[in-house]
């Protein structure tokens, strides 16, 4: 008998131990503290989160706040999918100092922002930033949570050059409409006019967001989130259907249902296809296969919306850091000053190491960043929100539309499986009751 | 059956040591294995999710959700033909070796050792040298056939265990029995057939059992091979949970776990059931 209590005394503390491990006290957003940049600070120990492609990002920026400062920084990597691994380690109770996070709404609802990051509130280098990218992300529910280091990414056209020139094509495309029948006119000529990567998926996703640039800056992720406008109404389901029907034209790779991103770089540098709708990370992929002599000679780039030249902004990881709440008041306000150091003393020599575009209005940008990047960057000021920047959730929109392209999903059913899908996740995220 | 009686003269006293020495043991068992167990329930009757602290039961609208939604029939489906595809050829093929090595000549124990290689292989490692052999070749891209191809890498890998087994159990069949069959006048082929095979049985139901199972729980070779493509037709249930846990929504996650449990228990106790029954003519 004693045994069976014993059993259940057990038991029952197994259960009471049953409640999130991640969960903190919700604090008030009240004043948040900021010490000097340079500020000694002896005997502390930071960690910092990164992925495979964001683990070189604050190296530079790193070994100088270690000199200045004296606290030691360690840069941890995160293997991928490194959003998945990040989500599954906090739910568990294991947190670093810092961390690359993609700075979206939806993002910052799925790592549990309220309880596990510091607000950021009044940081001292947000006057320094380009207004017109100061509050371009990083924000819940008007509480900044992320500090973005770089210029976030846009879903835009890359093109080549080359096959432009060589088809006496001398502008690029103004609207949406004019790029088809451009690409209508390449395919005359016998060139792919577009390369999509059906294999890797991801990158599907950009031309129904590029179609629906216009609709979101009237509102549609807004409406979309508060239940009023759905994945299933006749706007979303047109640019889902106008894609699948470019596809089957023939406007794309004929191994668009095997290709994947490395395929994408390499068609678009020799010129096998004319046309990529892409983000930065793909210029990266570029980065890697040619330098900037030759892809400033050859690769272009221009945003797209239906009504014109509109890009769809959508940063990413490796853009921006988040600070989280670890309970230790000491080493939260060394996560807080490391962002101080490198958003201020140490800015220059951070975009200069890593050859990026500047965001701070009294720091140039280097003079090796490729002009496709400046192009990019300065589409950023007219852009509108992705559906990562502004849903409150990030169906698999993508998926659906990959096996729309293998065939075995029609674009209605696209559609219903990635409003089914936001349902879903909204609700769990406490949106959508 | 020991009995515990003290005292009792000429009986031998088991009792050497006082049962709460066990508790430990039963302290382990129960939070290591009994717990886990119990909140693989419980977490799918609340919202567990990545996005809040709070978890809250939910009751049934986990199991509710998901039954509306046609991802996880798909998912059970693809992941039943798989397994039925990894039993059936791991079998043959473990069965064909067994009866080609049999016999104990340097060759054979030098081609067994090769055929058990994959075995101790990364099941992570075999299903990327797979993915890298068969690309460009168009067989992980078939939305019919590459469930197929993706069964086959599986019971390449595990087929030398099974070969192992079966050559056990060939190993094992008394000499009198066809040393009788041969004098009886039954040709090498009925003896095969009528005499030896029946003897397998015991072996015939493990490799059946884990081939079919196991792969009821796999994940590494087809996450490595195919990574649930093309257009998810080789989704099976545990790379769909795996999905949906990188999203954040651990209930639902758990859930499917649940569902997973469940049927690989229904489906493993009638199996077991049917290939014992095989047995009793031993």
């Amino acid at each position: 008998m004693k045994r069976w209590i014993a059993i259940g005394a057990a038991l029952t503390l197994g259960l009471a131990a049953c409640s999130d491990p991640s969960a903190a006290p919700e604090t008030a957003s009240g004043t948040v503290t900021w010490a000097d940049p340079t500020a000694k600070l002896d005997g502390v120990k930071l960690t910092i989160w990164a992925a495979q492609n964001s683990n070189t990002v604050p190296k530079s920026v790193v070994d100088a706040f270690q000199q200045a400062t004296g606290a030691t920084v360690d840069v941890v990597t995160v293997p991928d999918p490194y959003e998945q691994s990040v989500q599954t380690k906090v739910a568990t109770g294991d947190k670093p100092d810092l961390a690359f996070w993609q700075p979206t709404a939806s993002m910052l609802t799925a790592i549990n922002a309220r309880t596990n990051l510091q607000p950021l509130t009044d940081a001292p280098w947000l006057p320094s930033l380009d207004p017109a990218l100061k509050d371009i992300t990083g924000l819940l529910d008007g509480t900044r949570y992320a500090a973005l280091v770089t210029s976030p990414a846009v879903e835009g056209v890359y093109y080549n050059k080359e096959v432009f020139a060589a088809q006496g094509i001398t502008a690029t495309p103004k609207s949406f409409d004019e790029m088809i029948t451009l690409a209508r006119s390449l395919k005359a000529k016998g060139v792919t006019p577009f390369h999509e990567m059906g294999a890797d998926r991801w990158a599907t996703q950009w031309w129904v967001q590029v179609q629906l640039a216009d609709a979101a800056k009237a509102g549609l992720w807004d409406r979309i989130n508060s239940g009023q406008a759905k994945f299933t109404d006749p706007d979303v389901v047109k640019a889902i259907e106008t894609y699948d029907g470019l596809i089957k034209e023939g406007l794309f790779n004929s191994d668009i249902k095997t290709a994947k991103f490395e395929d994408q770089g390499t068609a678009l540098l020799d010129g096998k296809a004319a046309m990529v709708v892409q983000v930065n990370s793909f210029f990266g992929q570029l980065q890697a296969k040619a330098d900037t002599a030759t892809l400033d000679e050859k690769i272009g780039f221009f945003p797209i919306s239906p009504s014109g030249n509109v890009g769809t902004f959508i940063p990413d990881q490796s853009n921006a850091l988040v600070a989280f709440k670890t309970g230790d008041a000491k080493r939260e306000a060394a996560a807080r000053q490391l962002l101080a150091y490198w958003m201020g003393p140490g800015y220059q020599a951070f975009v200069t190491d890593r050859n990026t575009v500047s965001l701070e209005t009294a720091v140039p940008s280097p003079a090796g960043v490729p002009k496709a990047l400046l192009d990019v960057h300065a589409s950023l000021p007219t852009a509108v929100g992705s559906m990562q920047a502004l849903a409150v959730a990030n169906p698999d929109l993508y998926i659906n539309l990959a096996d729309m392209i293998a065939g075995t999903m029609t674009p209605q059913q696209v559609a219903t499986a990635t409003q089914d899908q936001f349902v879903q996740l909204a609700k769990a995220a406490g949106y959508l009751k | 059956m020991t009995t515990f009686t003290t005292g009792a003269p000429g009986a031998i006293s088991r009792r050497t040591h006082p049962l709460w020495f066990l508790v430990p043991a039963y302290v382990l068992l129960l939070v290591f294995f009994f717990l886990p167990t119990v909140f693989n329930f419980v977490y799918a009757f609340t919202d567990w999710s990545g996005f809040k602290a709070a978890i809250n039961p939910v009751g049934l609208d986990n199991f509710v959700q998901l039954t509306s939604d046609g991802t996880l029939f798909r998912s059970l489906r693809i992941t039943i033909v798989y397994a039925v595809l990894v039993a059936v050829f791991q079998n043959l093929f473990g069965f064909g070796l067994a009866v080609l090595l049999e016999r104990d000549t340097v060759v054979n124990r030098i081609a067994r050792v090769f055929f058990l290689v994959p075995v101790l292989m990364s099941a992570l490692a075999v299903g990327y040298i797979f993915q890298a052999l068969l690309k460009g070749t168009g067989w992980l891209a078939d939305t019919t056939w590459t469930i197929v191809v993706v069964a086959l890498i599986h019971a390449w890998k595990w087929m030398g265990l099974s070969m192992l087994i079966y050559l056990a159990g060939l190993k094992t069949i008394p000499l009198d029995v066809t040393e009788a069959a041969h004098i009886d006048g039954a040709s090498q082929w009925r003896t095969f057939w009528s005499v030896r095979v029946p003897f397998l049985a015991p072996a015939v139901t493990f490799n059946v059992a884990t081939a079919l199972l196991g792969s009821m729980n796999g994940f590494d070779i087809v996450q490595a091979t195919t990574g649930g493509g093309p257009a998810r037709t080789t989704e099976i249930l545990n790379i769909f949970i795996y999905r949906t846990f990188g999203q954040g929504l651990f209930a639902q996650a758990t859930t499917m776990s649940l569902v997973l449990f469940l049927l690989v228990a229904l489906m493993a106790f009638p199996v077991i059931h049917v290939l014992r029954r095989r047995e009793e003519i031993l």
